[in-house]
């Protein structure tokens, strides 16, 4: 096995301890547990980073090019972006959504890993590292805002339902959640769109045309469709609340959609290489 | 000689609001009242501690029975009422007992919310104006600070605080649970009544940004509203400042709802859908409960508040449980330092202890220097015995000079700490 494969193994492993630290802090009134599941995040962000580093300086180029690949530094974002959001607020029943998307995703990249794969020459350029990072963060951040929704239906549930607190009584408040689904719409957009605006850039300078009927590019107007009137609703007729946390869910299972459903056909350019 | 801990008091159980306040002490009355302790006879050390819901006096002396009879007079005579007439509401624990109580008290495992974290605070107040003014001495010194450590066990090792106990408590929790945070939020008091005043003068405790109040009285409405700290709305144009209110608190009954899903809905188009969070406290209720089927509004009527109160119940079973363990093993500590301060232990414990020594050290000097005859064996010997009898002699003396009288604890331990002298030199740990 090979050094990038095993750091690979073990930031999934990290990210099982910390889904399982996470419930833990959720069910049981204990500091430990609490404490316990950014730390592992943490750690298993820096041996999954040693992992893509590795794999990129073997394969000569950013490793973000296959599905495997794609997998893993969608699931690397997503626990970054999460610890950045953990540390300037501890919210840890949304680590207990994060860890276990990380753990998944981290553990199907290693299903179907494949090692790493030439780059076709027309590919090979600096627009690759700006294109996929700026995409592939605005999504992470779409999938922060999933599990932020996630939580919201939840809590809105339990409040709904009227039963007492139970075992969920340490889920973050409506407004926080909301807040969050709102400040992660924000950003995802902006993101996604830089991200298409250099894809399409990208594919002038490669191809010399700036659009194709790649079914991965009209997937993402198509996720970032959804967003935008999202974004509009939001802002303007002041959607918030179950109805948007229903519209992010939504938006992100297209986007899941676009992900893995283009790569797992492998249909167009992105299909091939990412 | 025997020595007492004598606690006689009266709370939130034993007596109606009515003899509370009349037995009350007020703060500027608390140290002439603990002069006037002090000054009977047989009481040692004495603290009084008077919160809205209790009133005890802890004393400590040399003949329990006495102290318990001393105590309720004294009660009484601080606030010329008759004994018989405060006799029926007060309760008398005595040593472990009241060793307990005043751990139980401290731990807010006796209070009327319990979990509630003032009246810590109001012990140490308190126990700090006896230390002032001289009432306290060494042993209820220790039991106080012991009391406050039980507390804090209690606290950290239960989180017991935590919970919500009372409908007040249980619906700022639910409030919790939907906005982030309160000191930015406004209340609405719907009509007048005491669980609904006490509702939100609780959530204004709890950091609610500011209140309305609202009756179809106007002037009620002044009244609540300057009594709560809160702002009176006019109850004809609530469609007005409905929609400003984050909370809403229905207190009062009538033949109709006071709200009604239309209202409602306007008042949430209004606030562009920001949460509602509505307390329904009357009953009948006040408001339609159609109202919780809008989006964004959370409707929660006296029963649904009583069953987040009923499963707060389940998971406190556990840690009460937990918390009189707690307080069972430190009264168990406490008892064992406060029984081994008697004089006449002590004594024979400091002789058996130099005794002991004498005799070590006897030993290796005679070996160490070899053959003696009889009569310088018996110089040796004689002179050890005589030091240590000097040794023991202005010790020994002091410690029954002072036998009964209120400095007694304080040599006792004092020898016991000097010479390591059982249990008393185990534990330093309180403060």
């Amino acid at each position: 096995m090979s050094s990038e494969l095993a750091c690979l193994r073990l930031a999934v492993l990290l990210y099982l301890a910390a889904t399982v630290a996470a419930l833990l802090a959720i069910a049981v009134r204990r500091e430990t547990p609490r404490a316990l599941m950014p730390r592992l995040l943490g750690v298993g962000l820096v041996v999954h980073t040693a992992a893509l580093g590795l794999r990129s300086a073997h394969a000569g180029h950013p490793a973000v090019t296959t599905f495997d690949e794609a997998l893993s530094f969608l699931a690397l974002l997503l626990v970054a972006i999460f610890l950045v959001v953990q540390f300037r607020r501890p919210l840890v029943a949304l680590g207990a959504v994060v860890s276990p998307l990380a753990f998944g995703l981290t553990l199907a990249a290693d299903a179907v890993y494949a090692g790493a794969q030439p780059l076709p020459p027309v590919l090979d350029s600096l627009w690759l590292p700006v294109h996929v990072g700026l995409a592939f963060l605005g999504d992470a951040v779409f999938a922060l805002a999933f599990s932020a929704s996630l939580l919201y239906l939840v809590q809105e549930r339990r409040l709904k339902a009227r039963r007492g607190p139970g075992l969920l009584r340490h889920l973050p408040s409506l407004e926080t959640l909301d807040r969050l689904n709102y400040a992660c719409l924000v950003w995802g957009l902006i993101l996604l769109t830089l991200g298409m605006v250099s894809g399409i850039i990208w594919a002038h300078t490669a191809w010399g045309r700036f659009w194709s009927s790649d079914p991965k590019v009209l997937f993402s107007f198509l996720t970032w469709g959804i967003y935008v009137v999202l974004l509009q609703g939001r802002m303007i007729a002041g959607w918030r609340g179950r109805w948007a946390a229903t519209l992010t869910i939504a938006g992100f299972a297209v986007l899941v959609l676009s992900l893995v459903g283009v790569n797992v056909l492998a249909l167009g350019n992105h299909g091939k290489a990412f | 000689m025997e020595r007492a801990i004598v606690l006689v008091g009266l709370n939130h159980r034993s007596a109606p609001v009515a003899v509370r306040e009349q037995v009350a002490f007020q703060n500027g009355q608390l140290g002439p009242a603990l002069r006037r302790l002090m000054d009977l006879e047989g009481v040692h050390e004495g603290t009084i501690v008077s919160t809205c819901n209790r009133v005890e006096v802890i004393a400590c002396g040399a003949d329990p029975t006495r102290l318990s009879a001393l105590l309720p007079r004294f009660l009484a005579g601080e606030h010329d009422l008759t004994e018989t007439a405060l006799a029926a509401h007060l309760y008398t624990h005595a040593d472990r007992e009241a060793v307990r109580h005043l751990f139980r008290v401290a731990a807010s495992l006796d209070s009327m919310v319990v979990g509630e974290p003032q009246i810590l605070g109001q012990l140490k107040e308190q126990y700090a104006a006896a230390a002032a003014a001289g009432a306290s001495g060494q042993v209820l010194h220790r039991c106080f600070h012991k009391s406050f450590s039980v507390a804090k066990r209690v606290r950290s090792e239960t989180g017991i605080a935590e919970k919500a106990v009372s409908v007040a408590s249980a619906a700022v929790e639910l409030a919790r649970g939907i906005f982030d945070r309160l000191t930015d939020k406004s209340a609405m008091l719907l009509g007048a009544g005491a669980m609904g005043e006490l509702t939100a003068r609780h959530l204004l405790a709890q950091g609610v940004g500011s209140l309305m109040v609202a009756n179809r009285t106007f002037e009620r409405a002044i009244d609540v509203a300057r009594a709560l700290g809160g702002m009176p709305v006019p109850w004809d144009g609530l469609s007005r400042t409905l929609p400003l209110a984050d909370l809403i608190i229905g207190a009062a009954s009538g033949d109709d709802f006071l709200l009604g899903p239309a209202a409602m809905e306007e008042a949430l188009r209004e606030r562009r859908r920001r949460p509602m969070f509505v307390i329904d406290l009357a009953v009948p209720r006040a408001i339609d409960p159609g109202v919780n089927a809008l989006d964004g509004v959370y409707l929660y009527d006296i029963d649904d508040l009583e069953g987040v109160i009923a499963d707060n119940r389940g998971a406190r079973a556990a840690a009460a449980a937990k918390a009189e363990t707690i307080v069972e093993a430190e009264v168990d500590a406490f008892w064992g330092w406060f029984t081994s301060l008697d004089v006449v232990p002590t004594i024979v414990a400091l002789r058996e202890k130099l005794e002991a020594l004498r005799q070590q050290e006897l030993e290796r000097t005679l070996s160490a220097m070899g053959d003696l005859d009889p009569k310088q064996r018996q110089a040796i010997e004689r002179l050890s015995v005589t030091l240590v009898n000097k040794i023991l002699h202005t010790p020994v003396t002091t410690l029954r000079r002072h036998q009964a009288d209120r400095a007694e604890p304080f040599y006792i331990e004092a020898a016991r700490r000097l010479f390591r002298l059982g249990v008393a030199a185990d534990d330093d740990e309180e403060e």
